[in-house]
Parts: C-alpha cells; structure tokens; sequence
C-alpha cells in the first residue's frame, strides 16, 4: 500500500455539508430536560432541512442566491404550514421525491 | 472574556451557553479560543468542573432562544454557518484530546446549569469518553459510476443484453416502456450489489476498527457526486488511522474492477460513538 493510493481516497476539499449535517444533526448526545431547545422540533425538520441545504449548496455553486433575499428563506417570516408548503415547492423545484406525492403514487 | 458586540450590546443576562462538547479536565488543549465559535462574539472556553470540562462558548439567548429556533432552522446561510462552526471547534479540540460530541444546539441558559449537568451527569460522561478515549470516527463512502454498471450488467446479463436491443429497435411509447423495463431490471441488479457488496464492504472494514455502523447512503442530490452511493459507513478507529486506512486500501482493491470508488473522511469527533441519552447517574 503507498501513501499515494491512500490519498486518492481522501477528496482534500472541506468537508462536505451532507456529511456534517449527517453527523451534527442526527448524532452527538442530547440530553433532554437540561436544554432548552425542543430537540424533536429539529429531528422532525431534520431530513427536509438536509434536502433544502442540499440544493442551496448546490444553487450557491452555481452563482444563485435568490433565496438570500426570501423573507421566508433569510428567516424573516414563520408558519409551519408554510414551512410544508415552501419546502413542497422547492423540492418540486428541485425534483426531489416529496413525501407528498410518495403517497399519492403508491 | 465577554467581548463587546457593538453599539446597543446584549446584557449579560441575555447570554447562554452553547455546549459543543465534553472532554477530560486534564486534557483539554490551551489555545482553544483562537478560532471561528458559534456566536463571533464569543470565544470558545473551558469550563471545568471536577473531571470533566465543557467546551463552551457564550450565545445570545434571542439568537438561540427556543421559539426562534424552527424558524433559524429553515434558513439555510444562518444553519449552515452554525452547524460548520460547531464542526471546526470540535475539530479543533480532536487535535488535542478525546471529545464527547453533543448533538447541534445544546445551550444552557446559564453556567451554573451547565456546571450542574456536568457533575450530575458526570459517570455516564466518564463512561462515554472512556469509549472513545483515543479514538476519532471516519466516514467510509463507495460510489458506483450508473453507466459503467449498466455496461457492466449488459455484458453479463442476458435479460438486460436482449432489452437493450428491444430498447434500440422500438420506438415511440414501445420504447418507453422498453426501456422502463430495462431501467427497472438495472435498478434491480444495483439493489442486489448494495446488499452483498455493503455487507463486505462493512465487515471487512468493522475487522479493522474499533467498532462501526452503516448510515444510510445519501442521494445523490446530496452527497454531490454523479455516481450512485452504494455504502456509508461511520467506524471508530484509533487516532493513528493507518491499520484502517490499510484495511481500506485492501477492500479498495478488491472493488476497483467493480467500477466501485471509495472515499475516506475524517477524522471526525466521534458522533456516532456515544450514547444518544445519558442515563441520570
């Protein structure tokens, strides 16, 4: 084995967002009752979060930053109904599979 | 150590304190300050109690506070720049000692709470950073190149040769539904390589760890590359990674004629190698 090989598995690039907010979001200890944040809130919006990221990292690379300007992406604005509905359009946007309509094709 | 934010400045009552992780007292590297923390305002700190020390670093309570929080979530920028500043100061603190990690947003109104948590948890967090002790997770990924598989299949499968060629002799919705076929058998076939190839790919790497446990892989609008993710895979290993990292050269080996790619990252505190829930001590 060379040290050569080696590095070729090792991208060299910052570490990749999908793969912090595997780790950063789902993993770690939580000690619930000693913190104030609503841990639930965030494992429920945890997977939908990861897709909107996923496509703004993405969208960033491309030069696009429209949502820097969305009252409801820059976090100006709140409604959980809302949050479903905007996130139904951008993953539709993105052509992402939406549990939506996971349902309504079985 | 509280730095001034500016004109109209927060009162200390307004700040808490965010937990990125716990290490032994002892441990801790000195020069933990310098460095990007969750709240600029505010530098990392230790904060010792018996044992065990808190890497710690003030908030502001509104930024943090409990009702903003979903609404913090759905902004991407403000997410991602926190959740890339927990990342870098636990990586920080990895260069210089064995880390508990916490989950994203663990914050105490106070350091007295914080210091209480500490001591009252103190056993079951000796416990989790006795398992970890000297030890850092990676991440193992293979991706699999989707035309190089069909090709691949093609040449060996006889179902999928003889589609291809009703594939390229139909046409209108013949075709379409020819090639749904065909796109359906290769799905088959890829679901059939991720069951065997994960589960070997997995033990011959757990063989070389410490311990370790399948994720889900992650679609490709996430993980960023063109290929399929056929295998993800978190492994705790000793700091010096190079018996891993052999095991995975070997495995590499192995797959490279599969058109399988492996990607290696880390080292990562370990997230995935402590305890969810604390029990009360």
């Amino acid at each position: 084995m060379s040290s050569r090989e080696l590095e070729s598995y090792r991208s060299g690039q910052p570490a990749q967002l999908a793969d912090v907010l595997e780790r950063v979001l789902d993993k770690g200890i939580v000690i619930a009752g000693d913190i104030q944040i609503n841990l639930l809130d965030i494992e429920l919006l945890t997977v939908k979060i990861r897709l909107l990221i996923a496509s703004a990292d993405k969208a960033r690379e491309m030069g696009i930053d429209w949502w820097e300007g969305d009252p409801f992406l820059s976090g100006k604005k709140n409604g959980t109904g809302e949050l479903e509905e905007r996130l139904r359009r951008l993953e539709d946007a993105a052509g992402l599979p939406t549990s939506k309509q996971e349902q309504s094709n079985s | 150590m509280t730095s001034v934010a500016g004109a109209g400045t927060l009162r200390r009552d307004d700040l808490g304190w965010y937990l990125y992780g716990v290490v032994a007292a002892g441990e801790a590297p000195a020069e933990l300050g310098a460095g990007v923390s969750v709240d600029p305002a505010h530098e990392v700190e230790l904060v010792s109690e018996g044992p065990l020390a808190g890497v710690a670093s003030r908030v502001s309570l509104q930024e943090f506070d409990e009702g903003m929080l979903p609404e913090r979530l759905g902004d991407a920028t403000w997410l991602e720049q926190k959740i890339r500043a927990h990342e870098q100061v636990l990586e920080r603190v990895l260069r210089g000692a064995s880390v508990v990690p916490c989950r994203f947003c663990t914050v105490y109104r106070s350091e007295a709470e914080l210091r209480r948590f500490l001591s009252e948890r103190r056993e079951a967090l000796m416990a989790a950073l006795d398992r970890v002790r000297g030890q850092v997770e990676v991440g193992v990924k293979a991706f699999v190149d989707l035309d190089r598989f069909t090709v691949d299949q093609a040449t060996r499968n006889e179902d999928i040769q003889e589609l291809e060629k009703r594939v390229a002799a139909a046409e209108g919705g013949r075709a379409y539904l020819e090639r749904r076929r065909l796109e359906q058998l290769v799905a088959a076939e890829l679901e059939r390589l991720r069951s065997v190839a994960g589960g070997e790919i997995h033990s011959r790497l757990l063989v070389a760890a410490e311990d370790g446990l399948p994720l889900p892989p992650q679609p490709a609008e996430i993980s960023g590359r063109d290929g399929e993710m056929l295998f993800n895979g978190a492994y705790l290993v000793t700091a010096d990674q190079s018996p891993f990292e052999q095991a995975l050269t070997s495995v590499a080996r192995d797959y490279r004629d599969a058109g399988i790619d492996f990607e290696l990252t880390g080292p990562w505190p370990p997230y995935n190698f402590v305890p969810v829930e604390l029990k009360a001590s």
